[in-house]
């Protein structure tokens, strides 16, 4: 029963208010192809749109977790009720990742098609540097209550990996086009523990 | 006691501002009414009695259960916050089938409780407008279908009247009233008409205390003997309303009729003791316990 | 003043503390701890010359070597793109193979038979590559006519390949400095740009990437505020006029997000004096930044407030963000050399190169300029936007639900 309830919220949730969210991911996924070739790229070549265009999506799917209840009512109205409303939140985020990992699975299954040297690894390293950006943005969003501050520190974060490179050591993104792998596994840290952090920051203003 | 909210001493301060000090309050079922000024700590009591808040020190029970065990709390009250809002793009009855899910109810009864409260609430024929589509009665009216939904013991409705049309009201007040028949409702307002229509219990806030508790008879009767009405020309009007709580004006011809609420007896001319109404009695109830509650500048 | 409330509205926002906490992150993690050793002679570098012979025979050589692998790699939005021609494409290379080096197709066919020949692996795909020697130069060539041909060449295969005419010049002709020449450049450094003049440049190379993008959160953010606060109807209802009003919040945005980077530039200058005395120009560390970054601060202002009052602070961000990239990408290839008449990035990542910076310096100011004027038109066009909005006439486009944008159609 109870989790029948949770998938009725879940569901009803993803239709009214990150529907457009993850049609713009998709987008950006799409136009991909566009902007860059696909085909018969090597390992580090294949990691440039893997790592520079691609993880935008996390910004996209992750920032706005928190957003419908921005309104202050709306999240007392929520809050009121008998289910926990970081449940919620968790939910979402799980939903969001795992559109996130898809359209990166089925990206890279893409390029794989089109005879790039890409390996599984390509996706756990583009799904990393996702997911750090977007947990910058939901750390952002959830700490100054507003999205466009969240959406700014995502960005913000992106263009200091143009600009400082590898100077940003384990928290460069782009770590892959360079052909190194080791700095993934330190972004996928940084985005659980920004996540838990968000989680704990909004708990403790509430 | 089992379906009574007891408050025993209960604190909150946001920061170093004290927000609530030294709560005690017993609610027993039917309809309670806070009364109070804008800013005198209603909305923070209601948000710490719905678990949305926490207190800093005391005790509160709802029907038995500890505040703290918030989940609990939250599954048998309903609260309708001052200016309720939902997801703008949400159509009105996927908006309250989505809050009942929150309640964790059961898909069929969802749809049985959907269709009769839309009806109750007369929203029935809107149940297809959006959200953000609704006037401010409509949405109001959601948002007390959305409190009653899963018929919690307990609800909890911030100022629920302000900013609607007297009809709207009259009809909001009726369904409160329907509410309380058997359950707890818990009725925050700066309206003083509100509670005189409504409420049996009342209890007075002001600046995070309590001042007063009981009935509405006691409150009136409290204040008898502190009422007068009284004819003064108009250019004393200014000087009057700095010295005195002045509740009503009447402009006759050359003079004016003021209702005049005072400890010792005014010294004025043609002063008459008169019967105490909720107003006179809340206003004397506020300036008995020493807040600055007189006319101030003339606008 | 209302230009100074603004001010004050600004700067006490969240949005314009990460700009200037940003500002100065970029500034000591780049130009600052760049600079901090003394400048000197560039031995050893090469430098790019604009020698027609060599240009011509290295482009030649490079694209019968493409044409014959079939394979050219170009860098159109700055990313990778290996393009394989079809048949009637390759035909348009043939041809311009042909005229340029004078030769028939049977004789570069023999040309290819003799050169050394590998295939190549690149992960999945194995395709056939050639290295020629040397193909010669028809003497009738023009240069004139052998750019219109690489321009040809250019477009046939999508744009952003090695023969983009802007571009051949860095691409072929870039030769070993002599010493001479190494020490001419250092005495351009000193004399002609007197220290300061040559750092300037650096300095707004590396300041104008983020000049040209954060500005637009602090923008979006200051306004839509108004409607996010709910003051809109309080503001609307006021006696001053919209171009008033608008035009003073711009100029309250342009000069509080300067004032940092001239913090910036006046550390800076304290930096030169340290490393090379006082006898440098005072001033150019100044004036040029200011006119090279000031046009970056304006449209990226401009377009957060036209965005957001067009439709809302996310798609100004989307919209810059975009217009950022994009010229990031496409300009990455080149680090200096020419500027382009559009391009909103300008680029001049070294403190030496006086000599191309000043060939292509009237193009730099056309571009300024032309951004100083394009931004104050998209000012123009929000006052329009607010006026309209203000008699209530219009409330800003949507893009979803009923009466948007993307509906409306249905």
């Amino acid at each position: 029963m109870a989790s029948g309830c949770l998938a009725k919220v879940v569901c009803s949730d993803a239709k009214h208010n990150f529907l457009v969210h993850y049609l713009l991911a998709l987008a950006v996924i799409l136009a991909s192809p566009l902007l860059f070739s696909i085909r018969y790229l090597d390992s580090k070549q294949a990691a440039q749109p893997l790592e520079m265009l691609v993880p935008l999506i996390g910004i996209i799917l992750l920032t706005p977790v928190f957003m419908p209840e921005q309104n202050e009512s709306i999240r007392d109205v929520v809050r009121s009720k008998k289910t926990s409303y970081s449940l919620i939140c968790l939910l979402r985020l799980l939903m969001a990742m795992a559109v996130l990992l898809s359209l990166i699975g089925a990206f890279v299954l893409y390029m794989r098609h089109c005879g790039s040297a890409v390996t599984f690894r390509h996706f756990t390293g583009s799904a990393a540097s996702a997911a750090v950006l977007g947990a910058v943005g939901l750390f952002g969003a959830a700490v100054s209550d507003d999205t466009i501050t969240g959406y700014m520190s995502a960005v913000i974060y992106f263009i200091t990996n143009f600009l400082l490179k590898d100077k940003l050591g384990i928290f460069y993104i782009f770590s892959m086009s360079s052909g190194s792998f080791a700095e993934k596994k330190w972004l996928v840290l940084m985005s659980v523990i920004l996540t838990a952090g968000t989680f704990t920051v909004r708990s403790i203003r509430n | 006691m089992n379906d009574c909210i007891i408050i025993k001493n209960v604190d909150k301060f946001y920061g170093k501002k004290q927000a609530l000090s030294d709560i005690s309050l017993t609610i027993e079922k039917g309809m309670f009414g806070l009364l109070g000024r804008n800013g005198a700590g209603k909305t923070t009591l209601m948000k710490t009695l719905a678990a949305l808040h926490k207190k800093n020190s005391g005790e509160i029970t709802v029907c038995g259960v500890p505040v703290e065990n918030a989940s609990e709390i939250r599954a048998m009250t309903g609260y309708l916050p001052q200016e309720f809002s939902m997801y703008p793009n949400m159509r009105t009855d996927e908006a309250l089938d989505y809050l009942g899910a929150l309640s964790g109810m059961p898909s069929k009864l969802r749809k049985e409780r959907v269709e009769s409260l839309l009806k109750r609430v007369n929203l029935t024929e809107h149940r297809r407008k959006k959200v953000k589509e609704l006037s401010g009665g409509m949405k109001r009216r959601l948002g007390i279908a959305q409190a009653i939904i899963h018929d919690p013991k307990v609800l909890i409705v911030d100022e629920p009247t302000a900013g609607l049309d007297p009809e709207e009201r009259i009809r909001f007040r009726n369904l409160l009233c329907e509410l309380a028949e058997d359950r707890i409702v818990l009725l925050s307002t700066h309206i003083v008409g509100d509670v005189e229509a409504t409420c049996e219990k009342i209890a007075v806030m002001d600046s995070g205390r309590i001042l007063w508790k009981g009935t509405v008879s006691e409150l009136i009767e409290n204040a008898r003997g502190h009422v007068y009405t009284a004819n003064v020309e108009k250019r004393f009007l200014p000087q009057l309303k700095k010295e005195y709580i002045v509740t009503g004006m009447l402009a006759q011809n050359d003079y004016t009729t003021v209702r005049i609420v005072s400890d010792p007896e005014p010294d004025l001319p043609n002063t008459v003791q008169t019967e105490p109404d909720l107003e006179g009695a809340y206003m004397y109830c506020l300036h008995s316990s020493g807040c600055d509650v007189t006319g101030g500048e003339d606008i | 003043m209302i230009f100074f409330k603004d001010c004050k509205r600004i700067a006490r926002s969240m949005t314009y503390l990460i700009y200037c906490v940003i500002v100065a992150l970029f500034f000591f993690t780049q130009y600052f701890s760049d600079c901090r050793t003394e400048v000197g002679p560039p031995f050893g570098e090469t430098k790019a010359v604009e020698d027609h012979d060599l240009i011509m025979s290295g482009a030649a050589l490079s694209l019968a070597e493409d044409y014959f692998a079939n394979l050219y790699i170009c860098y159109p939005f700055g990313f990778y793109k290996s393009v394989t021609l079809n048949e009637k494409k390759q035909e348009v290379i043939e041809d311009a193979l042909t005229e340029m080096t004078g030769l028939s197709m049977e004789e570069l066919t023999k040309l290819r038979d003799n050169a050394e020949h590998y295939t190549s692996y690149d992960g999945l795909h194995e395709y056939n590559g050639y290295i020629i020697d040397s193909v010669p130069v028809s003497s009738s060539l023009t240069y004139d006519r052998f750019l219109e041909i690489m321009k040809k060449v250019n477009k046939t295969l999508g744009g952003g390949s090695s023969y983009k005419p802007d571009d051949l010049i860095f691409k072929f002709s870039q030769v070993p400095m002599t010493k001479e020449e190494a020490l001419e450049e250092y005495d351009n450094f000193t004399n002609k740009d007197r220290v300061t003049g040559a750092l300037a440049r650096l300095f707004s190379d590396y300041t104008g990437i983020d000049a040209a993008i954060l500005p637009v959160f602090v923008a979006a953010a200051l306004t839509s505020e108004d409607r996010r606060r709910r003051m809109s109807d309080l503001v609307y209802s006021r006696k001053i006029s919209s171009f008033r009003l608008v035009f003073t919040r711009y100029a309250a945005l342009i000069t509080a997000m300067f004032l940092p980077l001239l913090i910036t530039m006046i550390i800076a200058q304290i930096q030169a004096v340290s490393i090379y005395g006082s006898n440098i120009s005072m001033t150019a560390l100044f004036t040029l930044p200011s006119f090279w970054l000031v046009p970056n601060i304006m449209e990226a202002a401009a377009v957060g407030m036209l965005f957001t009052e067009l439709f809302s602070g996310g798609t100004a961000v989307i919209v810059q963000f975009l217009s950022w990239f994009l010229s990031l990408l496409t300009g990455s290839g080149q680090l200096y050399g020419k500027i382009r008449s559009f391009t909103l990035i300008c680029r001049h990542n070294t403190v030496f190169g006086r000599d191309i910076f000043m060939t292509y310096h009237s193009q730099f100011v056309f571009n300024r300029i032309f951004y100083i004027v394009f931004s104050l038109a998209m000012v123009t066009l929000t006052v329009f936007v607010y006026e309209t909005k203000r008699r209530g006439a219009f409330n800003g486009i949507r893009l979803f639900g009923k009466g948007s944008l993307l509906r409306r159609k249905a």
